[in-house]
């Protein structure tokens, strides 16, 4: 065919490929089954909002960490004031309603989230930071041996070790600095933090991109062979592969406007609802970014593995079951093992670490966040106090559930590209594959 | 009747009047060839006797529906299962019985210690049942999926319904019995072997009866919890048959309840610390009322009884789907 | 394999020359099995221009004849040659092939004016050309007026005219109708003949697959007899009758005076007997149909007889493949 004047690379790829993938298109959204998997696919990550917001506007507890908010001695002055005064916290006879001149009881919510997390979130190996904000470190009788506990020089401060090996901080603070944590705030970020990258995780690149792909995936090619209807499109002059390669683009065409409609929307509510003095939290756009670009490419994957499982044989959907289960297993393996060189051979596994990686850019302080939840003022390890509540603060724990550090040994950018260049080569590889034993299919 | 109209094989009725066919068509050198009419056939004498015979009785007709599809597993003349149902089957029933072998495997080595990891007891008896992984995750939802996968819309689809309803029966007898076949299949597969288990364990370690009188109590209360199992897969199963026609769509359909509720469970479970949506999940639920009455250690935090009311709730909207879309399904090729 | 972007087709890359002398479509000693089925066996042929009717029954390997030179199937033995290239995981030959699959699946969902431009833009047309196009091949087989319904909402004539539009909307050298007259009503039929009459007359070369006689020989005289997979008969239909002359048949008359037109007939030399099995009906037995029905039509009309069914039992593909396989000689 001789090329037209006004002929440009868009009107060229009018032809076959949109024929096709226009085709592809409109068979999907004349069947209703299609849009009863769609809806349901949303249905499920909207019960999953429906939680993040009930938790956003729930209140947390605030617990009372260092236990300063107490009066063990029954005088009517807390813990936390004898303390300032330094008075005995055992002694009914001691408390500074005796000092001159005496000095009134302060109510006890005064003690409690007193004092709160002052560090410098930075991705350096060895941080001093930390700061006593209620006093209690810095103005008590305390020597000042006593007040730099983890021997660095200054005293009422805290040391952040990174520990290659573990891939975590260790906290070496000093008594009294940081010890009594906002619960509420942690929390909520912690949730919210969790939510993201549990949604993310397991909603978009597990549940979607798995089950989507296998209700429309599987039967592009192999419905329209059983029914006969390939009959149609293989008598015209196009390649099998270029067939198989535009029922791919069509599926995509519906697959990802939805992706990202579902995304955009659980951006746009999450950045309203979540945790923070501004009005939208427009940091948390790269994250999601990261989650929708995991999305695309996993349910790019998963269309071209199913179609070609779909090609390879009429019970396809047999052994895409167990691949399926295979790719739950390491979906979970991921999110606790991110190292396990199993992953290698997933979809769920590079697609997560798109996220991972998204998490690292857009909160670099996420391995010392983590760590501030767990050490929580000093109540779960060294610190000298260890009462009340949890060992951990709220929303720790979701969080050291859904986050996981990068299992390449690269960093976030890097991991970023390599898990990119991956997954599309896991896509061009299926199709080939499928476009091989397409070619080689008798229609009858 | 005139002589004419006899209809024998000589006097073939062929209803055509051609007369365009003495003048020929319309090219010349046609013109002297006559258009043969296309042979239509023949109606050969042939005897209409009604049929005398007294029905058989209802339960008669079903049981033979009911045959029809179990014995299609095993023997041809039946319902055709496809061939990797039949190997999926197989392979189901031989996995689940990995407990069967090891307790033997003990019994004949006489390890008293690792027998009590695999011998007949609280914890292995509920495994056997509603263990997850890798039972229902893998095994029995693959075998639920695989059973109903066309059991009812492939005779929508085929139109091969309509010859049962022209049949004398009723339609609630026709699911019905579909129900109950595709729920004695998996029966087999996972009650069969918890008997095996059961009665080898008895067998390989010569237990007495107060061995028996111990346990047996529990056993039955696993029995239970089985059929409780393949009814709320069979149920759920049976509603996405009904309500497609595809032949894969009900499966992937069934496996998408049964594991996407899971996983979204889980989820809402990690993040938010409730265990509460479990309670959309046909499995856990099932396990939770199993791990209640089995008495294990019990994982959800939510009153057990509120897993039976979702149990019982499940199966009754499956039922009732299944059921409007049957008596109001029509007849047709769809 | 790289994603042909220009949109060219593979037909445009792969050179494949069009050998001046190499037939349309050529058979070399082909065979295809399935399992331990032999669906053809053996079959050598090479046809060029006009309309061909591949005549035979049920199963006798007609529809496997065509996906052979459509490239669905991959020949067991022997080579298939479209234009002188091996169809066989090379589309490019498509593009001068318009093919009519003999299944009645469709896109229900689809109009037919859709259905045909879609598959015009897989020829390498333009969105517009190809509606363009579709308006013109819908004119052609008659579906202007339905052209904007949907293809579910059409009787069975208008799916298969649908079918051919699709398969016409490149101008094709070659055109292949799997029994395009299956299932239609009279009225359809015509139709559908019509249409491809006047392909013919256009200068394509068809291939037409059919398992009734009539409806071929209304269409065209060429024909190809295939019978359990092999090559029975080639060549014009007259010259095939009329070897099968020196073998009595039957012919069944119905008209008002079976007597009278019985002398009458009585006078041709080729009548060898009669017999009455009504008043009305006439039976007549001959050694040479063709010489008979060629004096026939004469003696009716000279004589004024009132005729009302001609019927020639004899004479459908059933009795032809049993002559020419011996099952009656």
């Amino acid at each position: 065919m001789k090329k037209k004047r006004g002929e440009t690379i868009w009107t060229a790829l009018d032809r076959k490929a949109t024929a096709i993938a226009e085709f592809t298109m409109r068979q999907y959204r004349t069947r209703l089954s299609t849009w009863v998997v769609l809806g349901v696919g949303f249905l499920a990550i909207f019960v999953v909002l429906l939680f993040y917001i009930d938790a956003m506007n729930s209140e947390i507890e605030a617990v009372d960490n260092d236990g300063d908010s107490f009066d063990w001695d029954g005088d009517g002055y807390v813990n936390g004031q004898e303390f300032k005064y330094g008075t005995d916290i055992y002694d009914e006879l001691s408390h500074p309603g005796l000092l001159n001149p005496p000095v009134e009881p302060e109510p006890a919510s005064m003690y409690i989230n007193e004092d709160d997390y002052d560090w410098d979130y930075s991705d350096a190996s060895y941080i001093k930071t930390g700061y006593d904000n209620d006093g209690d470190c810095t103005d008590s009788s305390l020597l000042p041996s006593q007040k730099d506990d983890n021997g660095d020089g200054n005293p009422c401060n805290i040391i952040l070790r990174y520990d290659v090996s573990s891939g975590s901080y260790f906290v070496y603070a000093d008594p009294n600095v940081d010890e009594d944590p906002d619960e509420e705030r942690y929390g909520k970020e912690a949730q919210h933090r969790a939510f993201i990258l549990g949604i993310g995780k397991l909603g978009f690149v597990f549940l979607l991109s798995i089950f989507i792909p296998l209700f429309l995936a599987t039967g592009l090619i192999r419905d329209e062979m059983n029914s006969g209807t390939m009959q149609y499109m293989t008598a015209k002059p196009i390649a099998r592969g270029e067939i198989f390669l535009y029922r791919i683009l069509g599926y995509l065409a519906i697959v990802w406007p939805y992706l990202l409609v579902v995304c955009t929307f659980l951006a746009l509510v999450s950045g309203f609802m979540g945790p923070g003095d501004q009005f939208f939290r427009f940091g948390d756009l790269g994250i999601w970014f990261s989650i929708l670009i995991a999305a695309l490419l996993a349910t790019l994957v998963y269309g071209m593995l199913f179609a070609f499982l779909g090609v390879l044989w009429k019970y396809g959907i047999i052994l895409a079951l167990p691949i399926a289960a295979w790719e739950l297993g390491m979906a979970l393996l991921s999110m606790s093992v991110p190292e396990s060189s199993f992953l290698r051979m997933s979809i769920v596994g590079w697609s997560m670490s798109i996220i991972d990686s998204g998490a690292y850019l857009v909160w670099p302080d996420m391995a010392m966040f983590t760590e501030a939840g767990s050490w929580a003022g000093g109540s779960n390890n060294d610190g000298p106090f260890l009462f009340f509540g949890s060992n951990e603060l709220p929303g720790y724990g979701a969080l050291e559930w859904a986050q996981s550090d990068l299992g390449l040994g690269m960093g976030p950018y890097a991991t970023t590209v390599v898990s990119v260049i991956v997954l599309l080569f896991q896509a061009a590889f299926f199709w080939f594959i499928g476009q091989l034993i397409f070619k080689s299919k008798e229609i009858v | 009747m005139t002589e004419e109209s006899t209809l024998d094989a000589s006097n073939p009725v062929t209803g055509k009047s051609r007369m365009d066919a003495a003048w020929g068509s319309e090219s010349s050198d046609q013109a002297s060839i006559a258009q043969p009419v296309a042979q239509t056939g023949q109606v050969f004498e042939q005897v209409y006797v009604p049929w005398q015979g007294t029905l058989n009785p209802r339960w008669m007709r079903n049981w033979a529906i009911f045959r029809h599809h179990v014995l299609g597993i095993v023997r041809k003349g039946h319902r055709p299962w496809g061939i990797p149902t039949k190997l999926v089957l197989i392979f189901v029933l031989i996995a689940s019985m990995t407990d069967v072998a090891l307790t033997l495997l003990f019994a004949v080595i006489g390890e008293p210690d690792l027998y009590e990891l695999w011998g007949v007891g609280r914890n292995n008896l509920y495994g056997h049942v509603l263990g997850f992984f890798p039972r229902n995750m893998l095994y029995y939802p693959l075998v639920a999926a695989l059973l109903v996968g066309g059991v009812i819309s492939e005779d929508r689809s085929n139109g091969t319904s309509a010859l049962y309803f022209s049949r004398p029966i009723n339609r609630f007898d026709y699911v019905g019995m579909k129900y109950l076949a595709v729920a004695t299949i998996q029966s087999f597969i996972i009650i069969g072997t918890l008997f095996l288990y059961y009665f080898v364990d008895i067998l390989a370690m010569g237990r007495g009866w107060a061995w028996i009188l111990d346990t047996f109590p529990l056993f039955l209360t696993t029995v239970f919890c089985a059929i409780l199992l393949v009814v709320t897969y069979t149920s759920i199963g049976l509603a996405l048959s009904s309500v497609s026609r595809g032949k894969f769509f009900p499966g992937i359909a069934l496996l998408a309840v049964l594991l996407g509720t899971k996983t979204l469970a889980a989820i809402v479970n990690g993040l938010f610390d409730s265990s509460i949506l479990y309670l959309i999940s046909p499995y856990d639920s099932v396990a939770h009322v199993g791990q209640a009455l089995i008495g294990t250690n019990i994982v959800y935090d939510h009153p057990w009884i509120w897993s039976l009311a979702s149990v019982v709730a499940i199966n009754a909207v499956s039922l009732y789907v299944l059921s409007v879309r049957v008596s109001s399904m029509e007849v047709t090729r769809e | 394999m790289i994603p042909d972007l220009a949109q060219e087709g593979k037909a445009q890359e792969q050179q494949w020359v069009p050998q001046p002398k190499a037939p349309v479509v050529m058979f070399n000693n082909v065979g295809k099995t399935y399992g331990r089925y032999q669906a053809i066996g053996g079959i050598s042929l090479a046809l060029s221009g006009g309309v061909t009717g591949i005549l035979g029954l049920n199963g006798a390997g007609k529809s496997t004849m065509f996906k052979l030179l459509m490239g669905k199937l991959q020949p067991s033995q022997g080579e298939v040659r479209l234009f002188g290239t091996n169809p066989w995981k090379n589309p490019a030959p498509y593009a001068r092939v318009g093919y009519v699959p003999e299944n009645e699946n469709m896109y229900d969902w689809m109009t037919a004016h859709e259905f045909v431009s879609i598959f015009a833009r897989l020829h390498g047309l333009t969105r517009d050309e190809a509606k363009i196009e579709a308006e013109r091949v819908l004119e052609f087989v008659g579906l202007t007026d339905v052209m904007h319904k949907k293809i579910g909402l059409y009787s069975k004539g208008m799916r298969q005219r649908a079918k051919i539009a699709h398969a016409l909307v490149n101008d094709p050298e070659l055109i292949i109708l799997d029994e395009p007259l299956q299932g239609c009503d009279p009225l359809a039929r015509t139709t559908i003949m019509n249409v491809i009459r006047e392909l013919g007359r256009m200068g394509r070369t068809i291939l037409l697959s059919s398992h009734i006689l009539s409806e071929i020989e209304r269409i065209t005289e060429q024909i190809v007899i295939l019978h359990q997979g092999r090559l029975l008969a080639i060549g014009n239909l007259h010259a095939i009758r009329e070897q099968l002359d020196n073998i009595p048949h039957t012919i069944e008359i119905e008209c008002n005076d079976a007597k009278s037109l019985a002398r009458d007939v009585l006078s041709l030399e080729v009548v060898h007997g009669l017999q009455f099995p009504s008043p009305t009906k006439l039976k007549i037995f001959t050694h040479h149909l063709g010489e008979f029905h060629k004096r026939l039509p004469r003696i009716i009309v000279d004589n004024e007889h009132d005729v009302m069914v001609i019927n020639n039992p004899d004479d459908d593909l059933q009795s032809i493949l049993g002559y020419l396989t011996g099952g009656y000689g």
